[in-house]
C-alpha cells in the first residue's frame, strides 16, 4: 500500500500585525510573562487537559516551552529566547518581556515599521557601547578577592526564582554553597587552557534546606552493609563501561559458533572470574562499573576485600574520569597498568536513609558534589535542576567577564534615562543617517525607553509605583499603602540598593514625562555595596536578542502555515 | 473517464495573479520578511522568492509549473525570483488585454476563447523569438554604455571598481536580509571570498569552489545576536569525538581520513589484532586524529582510546571532501601558503533566523558567478533548461533552439563579464526606452514593433513596484534615468553617482531574467488542457483538490 497523502495547500495571512487577533495574542503572552517576572512573581501552575504532572513554575524555560504556539509569530519569538536561555540560562524573562514590548510600542506610535526598525537597531548600538564602557554607570566590576558581589549574584539569581519557596537563611545558605562549588571547580595551576570542572548534585528529599552542603571528591551510591577494612591510601580503582552482566550483547554484531555441549554462560563466567583474578593480582581496592556486574563476580571480588560499585549511571562517568584521571578499561584486551586509577581515601557518610560513598581524590581535583536537601520534591527539582543549573553557569559567565549588571530595575531605568538624553542630543545627526524625520526619530526612542521601563514596571506585582530619581535614574517602589512622603525617609533604598534616598531628591512615576538629563555617577567616598546584581554578559545579550527578535517580528509581512 | 479542464487565458492570469500578489509583500526595498512553518512545525523566515513559493504547497497544476520554473531559473542564478513572478504576471495581463482586443487574427476558429488563446500563444512565440534574437543587441548599445565593471582583483581596495563590487553586494544583502545587516553581511563576505583567494586562478574559481564546499564551509548558531557572526580559522567538522579527547598535544597535528571500516566489521579476536596492528601502524606514523565517514566498531573505538588517538565518526561527504581538498590538494604547491583556510559562523537568536542568513550566503555566491560568468557560457546553461520545460508543453517546437543556436554564434564579444548597473529599475528604464523608441522607428515591421512595445510596457510594471509607496518618486526616478540617455558616459558621471546609493544590480542576471520569463510564458500559454489523471489510491484526496489556501482560491474556478 502507497503511504502517499496528497499535501494541502497553506494557510496564508496577509500583514500578520495589523490583525487584532494576533496582536491580542502578543499582548497576553506579555502579560502572562510579566506577572512571572521577579522575586515577587506569581507562580503559574502548567498542566495538560490528559491528566499528566502539574508543574508549578515561574522560570521562563519551562513556561515559555509550555505554551503550544497557535501562531507563528509567537513561535518566533518563543524559540529566539528559548535559545537565548539555553545560551546563557539567566535573563529570558526579561528579553521576553522587553522584545513583546518592543513590538507593542511599535505598533502604538503608528510610526513606518521599517523606520522602527532602523531607530531601534541604532539604539540598541548606543546601549550595548554605553554598557561595554568603562564608566557606565549600571556596571559594577566584580572583585574575585571577596567573595561578596559573588555570593550576591548568586543570591540574585536564586531570589527571583520564587518556586523554591526559600526563606531568607536559606537562600543565603544556597547561594554561598553554590559559589563555594564554583570555586571549586576552577582549577588552581593553570595550564595554557583552562577547563572547568564539574558539580555533581545529589538531591536528597525531605530535610531541611540548612543541611545542604559541598564536598570536593565524588559521592556515589553503595549498599548500606559495606564495610571498609583497613585500607592503606592510594588507592587503586578500575572503571569499566561495558556490561559485566555475562550477556553477550556487547560484543557487538557477527556470529558465534559454539561447539555442541559447551555451556556458554559458565565459560563467560569464567572469562569474567579470569578478568577477577587479574584484578586481584594488581592490587585493585575498588572495582566500579557502569553496569551491571555478575553477582559471582561481585561476591568473588567482596570476599578478596575490593570494593564493588556497580549501575553507576552514564551521568557518573565523566566526573569519576575526571577525578581519577584514568581512561576506562574495555573487554576488548587485557587491562594494561595505565588502565588503573588512584583515589586518596574512601569514606562513608550517612544522608538520612542514603549511604554514600565518599571517593576523596588523590591530588587537586575540580570535582565537587552538592548534596541538596529540600522538604518536598517539587521544590527540589525546582532548586536542583533550574536554581542551581543556572546560578552554576551565570557565575561561570563571570570568568569570560568579570562584571555584573545592577539589578532591581536600576540597569533599565538608568539606559531609558541615558537613551532618552541621547536621542534628544544626536538628534540632528541620526535623522539623517537613518533616513527618516527628527520627530520619527524621537518617538521611536521615546517607545524604546517606554519598553525599558515597562520592563522595570513589571518587577512590581502588588499594585506598588514604580519610580524613577532624577539625578542617577535609578529604580524605586513605592508599596501601595505608603505615600511619597515615605521615599525620603533616610532609610529608603532603591531596587539595587547602591542609592540611599535623602530630603532634596526628586522623582518621577515611570511612564510619566519627565524633563530628559544624563544619570550623574555615584561619587560618594564608601558607596554601599549593590543588594542586587544581574550577570552581565547574559543580560547583554538578552538585550540584544530582545531588540533583534523584535525587529524581525516587525519586519514580517506575510505568514505561511504549512497545515500537513 | 478523465476529467477534462478547459484552460482558458484568464485562468493563467489569476494564477499568475495569485502568486504575484504574495511575493509583492517581499519585494522591493520597502518589502519585508514573509515567516512560515513548515510540517515539522519549525518556523522559516525568508524573503527570498524561491523559498516562499516552494513553501505555498500550491495544488494548482499551472501554478506549481510557474514555481518550478522560477525554482529553476533563481537556482542557477541565485537572484530574481520575485522579479520573476513580477514580470511574468505584467506580460501576461498585457497580452490579456491584446488578445482580448485583436481576436480577429484568428477568426477561423469557432469561440472567441479560443482565438484569445490563438492570439495570446501567437504572441508569447513572437515574444521569445524576438528575445533570443534581438535582446542582447539592445542590452549592449543602450543598457551597458551605463553600466560599471565589476573585477574581483583587490576587491578589498577602495578603487572604483570594487566600490561597485562591495555596492553590488550590500543591495544583494539588502533585498535579502534586509536594511539592517546588510553591510555587516557584506563585510563579512569579502573577509571570507579575500581568505579563501586563490592568486593566478580566475576570479570565479574560489567563488566556485566557497559555493560548491558551503554546507561544510559554515556553522549556524542560534541564541546569539547577529552581530557575532564571524569567520574563525580552519574547518569546523560538525561531529563530536567518539573517543576522550587529551588536552595537551604536539604540534603539528596528523590526521587521517577514512572513508569506510576500519578493518573488519565482525568481531573476531583475528580482526582485534589486525585492528591494532592498524592503529600501531598510523601511531608510527605520528597521527593522532582519525576523521571516519561511517560508524566505526567498539573494538576500533576501544583501540583508538588505548592509543590515545581521537577519533571522529560519521563526518559529512562535504565536510571530508573540503578538508582532502584543503590538506591534499594544495600541499606542495605555493598556494597553500596564500589561502587561509577559514570558516563561516552565522549567528542569530532564532534558528529560522540563521537559516535565512546562510541561504542569502550561498545565493549571493552563486549571483556572483552568474554576474562574473562570460555571456556564451551562460547561454549553454540556459539552454539545458529548455528540454525538461518542454516536457510540460504539448507543442514541441524547433523555434528556440534554432534561436538559440543563431544567438550563441554571434555571442562571443557581447557582453563582458561582471557588468553592473544601479538598481531601482534602471535597467528596466533603460531597456524600456531602447525598446519603445525601436518599435516607434519605421524600419520594422508591424509584428516586430508590437512585440517590442508588449515588452517595453511589461518591463515598466518592475520600477512600478519599486516605488509603489510613492508614485512621486517612480516619476523622478524615470526622469534622471532618462536625462542618462544622450550623454552615453562610460566613467561614473555626476548623475549616475547619484544613482550609487540605490546599490547595484547584475546585468547579465537581469538578461537571463528576461529571457527565463519569457520561455516560461511561451510554455504557460501553449498548454490548452489540463487532464487529471488519478490513481484508485488517490481518489480520496481528489476530493480535497477543491480545498484552496486563502491565496490561491480564486485560481480554480471551474
Amino acid at each position: 500500500m502507497s503511504r502517499l497523502v496528497k499535501k494541502s495547500p497553506s494557510v496564508c495571512t496577509d500583514l500578520p500585525l495589523n490583525s487584532s487577533d494576533v496582536c491580542n495574542k502578543l499582548r497576553l503572552m506579555k502579560e502572562l510573562l510579566k506577572s512571572s517576572y521577579g522575586p515577587t512573581a506569581r507562580l503559574k501552575q502548567v498542566h495538560n487537559d490528559i491528566g499528566g504532572a502539574v508543574v508549578t513554575t515561574s522560570t521562563s524555560s519551562v513556561l515559555l516551552q509550555a505554551i503550544s504556539c497557535s501562531h507563528p509569530i509567537i513561535s518566533l519569538i518563543k524559540g529566539s529566547i528559548l535559545n537565548h536561555v539555553s545560551r546563557y540560562s539567566d535573563c529570558g524573562l526579561f528579553a521576553s518581556v522587553f522584545c513583546l514590548s518592543l513590538i507593542e510600542e511599535a505598533g502604538r506610535c503608528g510610526l513606518r515599521k521599517d523606520v522602527m526598525i532602523r531607530v531601534y537597531k541604532h539604539l540598541l548600538s548606543l546601549c550595548t557601547a554605553h554598557l561595554q564602557q568603562e564608566d557606565c554607570g549600571c556596571k559594577v566590576k566584580l572583585d574575585f578577592c571577596s567573595s561578596r558581589s559573588l555570593i550576591t549574584l548568586a543570591r540574585s539569581v536564586i531570589a527571583s526564582k520564587p518556586t523554591c519557596v526559600l526563606s531568607e537563611p536559606e537562600s543565603a545558605h544556597i547561594s554561598r554553597l553554590a559559589v563555594q562549588a564554583f570555586l571549586l571547580t576552577v582549577p588552581c595551576n593553570i595550564p595554557d587552557k583552562v577547563r572547568l570542572g564539574r558539580t555533581v548534585t545529589i538531591p536528597i528529599e525531605g530535610h531541611s534546606v540548612l543541611e545542604s552542603a559541598v564536598f570536593s571528591g565524588l559521592l556515589l551510591d553503595t549498599p548500606e552493609n559495606i564495610s571498609l577494612g583497613s585500607l592503606c591510601s592510594p588507592l587503586r580503582m578500575v572503571l569499566f563501561s561495558a556490561s559485566l552482566a555475562g550477556d553477550l550483547s556487547e560484543l557487538g554484531d557477527g556470529r558465534i559458533e559454539v561447539h555442541q555441549g559447551v555451556d556458554t554462560d559458565s565459560q563467560i563466567l569464567d572469562q569474567l572470574l579470569e578478568l577477577g583474578k587479574q584484578v586481584l593480582k594488581d592490587e585493585v581496592k575498588l572495582f566500579v562499573c557502569q553496569k551491571v556486574i555478575h553477582p559471582v563476580l561481585q561476591h568473588y571480588l567482596r570476599c578478596n576485600g575490593v570494593i564493588v560499585i556497580e549501575r553507576l549511571g552514564i551521568s557518573l562517568m565523566e566526573p569519576l574520569i575526571q577525578l581519577t584521571a584514568q581512561p576506562v578499561a574495555t573487554l576488548h584486551t587485557t587491562i594494561p597498568r595505565a588502565a588503573y586509577g588512584e583515589v586518596h581515601n574512601v569514606s562513608v557518610r550517612q544522608f538520612g536513609s542514603k549511604t554514600k560513598i565518599h571517593l576523596h581524590p588523590a591530588g587537586k581535583t575540580t570535582t565537587c558534589t552538592m548534596i541538596l536537601c529540600h522538604r518536598n520534591e517539587t521544590m527540589l527539582n525546582e532548586l536542583k535542576q533550574l536554581v542551581c543549573q543556572k546560578t552554576e553557569h551565570v557565575l561561570r559567565l563571570t570568568l569570560r567577564e568579570p562584571c555584573a549588571l545592577l539589578g532591581g530595575g536600576c540597569t533599565e531605568t538608568h539606559l531609558a534615562a541615558y537613551i532618552r538624553y541621547q536621542s534628544k542630543n544626536d538628534v540632528s545627526e541620526s535623522s539623517p543617517v537613518l533616513s527618516c524625520s527628527q520627530t520619527e526619530y524621537l518617538l521611536a526612542a521615546e517607545a524604546f525607553c517606554r519598553s525599558l521601563e515597562s520592563v522595570a514596571t513589571s518587577l512590581e506585582h502588588d499594585n506598588g509605583a514604580s519610580l524613577i530619581d532624577l539625578t542617577h535614574a535609578h529604580h524605586w517602589t513605592l508599596p501601595s499603602d505608603v505615600t511619597e512622603e515615605h521615599l525620603k525617609d533616610a532609610t529608603a533604598l532603591c531596587g539595587c540598593g547602591v542609592v540611599q534616598s535623602c530630603q532634596n531628591r526628586k522623582w518621577s512615576y515611570l511612564n510619566t514625562e519627565y524633563a530628559e538629563f544624563s544619570p550623574a555617577p555615584l561619587l560618594t567616598a564608601a558607596p554601599l555595596q549593590p543588594t542586587v546584581l544581574d550577570s552581565f554578559t547574559a543580560k547583554v545579550n538578552a538585550l540584544e536578542v530582545a531588540v533583534e527578535t523584535a525587529n524581525l517580528v516587525l519586519d514580517v509581512r506575510y505568514v505561511i502555515q504549512d497545515v500537513n | 473517464m478523465v476529467p477534462l479542464e478547459q484552460l482558458h487565458l484568464n485562468h493563467v492570469l489569476q494564477t499568475v495573479s495569485a502568486l504575484e500578489s504574495v511575493i509583492l509583500r517581499s519585494f522591493g526595498p520597502e518589502g519585508g520578511q514573509v515567516l512560515f512553518t513548515r510540517d515539522t512545525g519549525q518556523v522559516m523566515l525568508s524573503r527570498s522568492g524561491k523559498r516562499i513559493l516552494t513553501a505555498l504547497h500550491l495544488d494548482h497544476p499551472l501554478a506549481r509549473m510557474v514555481v518550478r520554473c522560477v525554482w529553476k531559473h533563481s537556482t542557477i542564478t541565485g537572484d530574481g525570483s520575485k522579479t520573476f513572478v513580477l514580470l511574468l504576471a505584467s506580460l501576461l495581463r498585457i497580452i490579456h488585454a491584446t488578445a482580448s482586443k485583436e481576436t480577429h487574427m484568428f477568426q477561423s476558429h469557432n469561440s472567441t476563447k479560443a482565438a484569445e488563446a490563438a492570439t495570446a500563444r501567437h504572441l508569447a512565440d513572437k515574444l521569445l523569438e524576438f528575445a533570443l534574437t534581438e535582446l542582447d543587441k539592445f542590452i549592449v548599445l543602450n543598457v551597458l554604455p551605463h553600466g560599471f565593471c565589476v573585477s574581483l582583483e583587490n576587491f578589498t581596495a577602495k578603487t572604483q571598481h570594487n566600490l561597485s563590487f562591495q555596492t553590488l553586494l550590500v543591495s544583494f544583502f539588502h533585498t535579502r536580509l534586509g536594511y539592517a545587516y546588510c553591510d555587516f553581511f557584506r563585510n563579512l563576505f569579502c573577509e571570507l571570498l579575500s581568505h579563501w583567494k586563490v592568486k593566478d586562478d580566475q576570479p570565479s574559481f574560489s567563488i566556485q569552489l566557497l559555493n560548491n564546499s558551503f554546507p561544510a564551509l559554515h556553522t549556524q548558531v542560534s541564541g546569539v545576536p547577529v552581530s557575532c557572526s564571524r569567520l574563525i580559522e580552519g574547518q569546523v567538522i560538525h561531529r563530536d569525538f567518539a573517543t576522550p579527547c587529551p588536552q595537551v598535544r604536539k604540534q603539528p597535528l596528523k590526521a587521517a581520513v577514512f572513508n569506510g571500516y576500519l578493518g573488519i566489521v565482525h568481531f573476531s579476536s583475528w580482526t582485534e589484532r589486525s585492528v591494532e596492528s592498524i592503529i600501531a601502524t598510523l601511531q608510527s606514523f605520528g597521527v593522532s586524529v582519525l576523521l571516519c565517514a561511517l560508524k566505526q566498531s567498539s573494538a576500533v573505538l576501544a583501540a583508538a582510546t588505548q592509543a590515545g588517538m581521537c577519533l571522529v565518526e560519521c563526518v559529512s561527504e562535504e565536510e571530508i571532501s573540503l578538508f582532502t581538498y584543503v590538506h591534499l590538494d594544495f600541499h606542495d604547491c605555493e598556494e597553500r601558503l596564500k589561502v587561509k583556510p577559514c570558516s563561516l559562523v552565522i549567528c542569530a537568536p532564532s534558528e529560522g533566523q540563521a537559516d535565512q542568513h546562510a541561504c542569502a550566503f550561498q545565493d549571493a555566491l552563486r549571483m556572483l558567478l552568474t554576474a562574473l560568468e562570460p555571456m556564451h557560457k551562460t547561454q549553454t546553461a540556459l539552454k539545458k533548461t529548455i528540454p525538461s520545460e518542454e516536457c510540460t508543453s504539448l507543442h514541441t517546437d524547433n523555434i528556440s533552439n534554432e534561436a538559440a543556436c543563431r544567438v550563441h554564434l554571434h555571442q562571443k564579444c557581447v557582453i563582458e563579464t561582471g557588468c553592473v548597473i544601479s538598481a531601482g529599475g534602471t535597467f528596466e528604464f533603460l531597456l524600456h526606452h531602447a525598446l519603445h523608441q525601436y518599435g516607434h522607428s519605421c524600419s520594422v515591421s508591424v509584428n516586430t514593433s508590437a512585440v517590442s512595445q508588449l515588452l517595453a510596457k511589461a518591463l515598466l510594471s518592475v520600477p512600478r513596484q519599486i516605488y509603489s509607496h510613492n508614485l512621486k518618486h517612480f516619476l523622478q526616478a524615470q526622469t534622471r534615468v532618462m536625462a542618462l540617455i544622450p550623454r552615453q558616459p562610460n566613467a561614473l558621471s555626476n548623475m549616475s553617482l547619484k544613482l550609487l546609493d540605490l546599490g547595484f544590480e547584475s546585468v547579465s542576471c537581469k538578461y537571463q531574467l528576461v529571457l527565463a520569463v519569457l520561455q516560461c510564458l511561451t510554455n504557460l500559454l501553449r498548454m490548452n488542457m489540463l487532464l487529471r489523471t488519478h490513481t484508485i489510491l488517490h481518489t480520496k484526496s481528489h476530493n480535497s483538490l477543491n480545498a484552496h489556501s486563502e491565496s490561491s482560491e480564486d485560481e480554480d474556478e471551474d
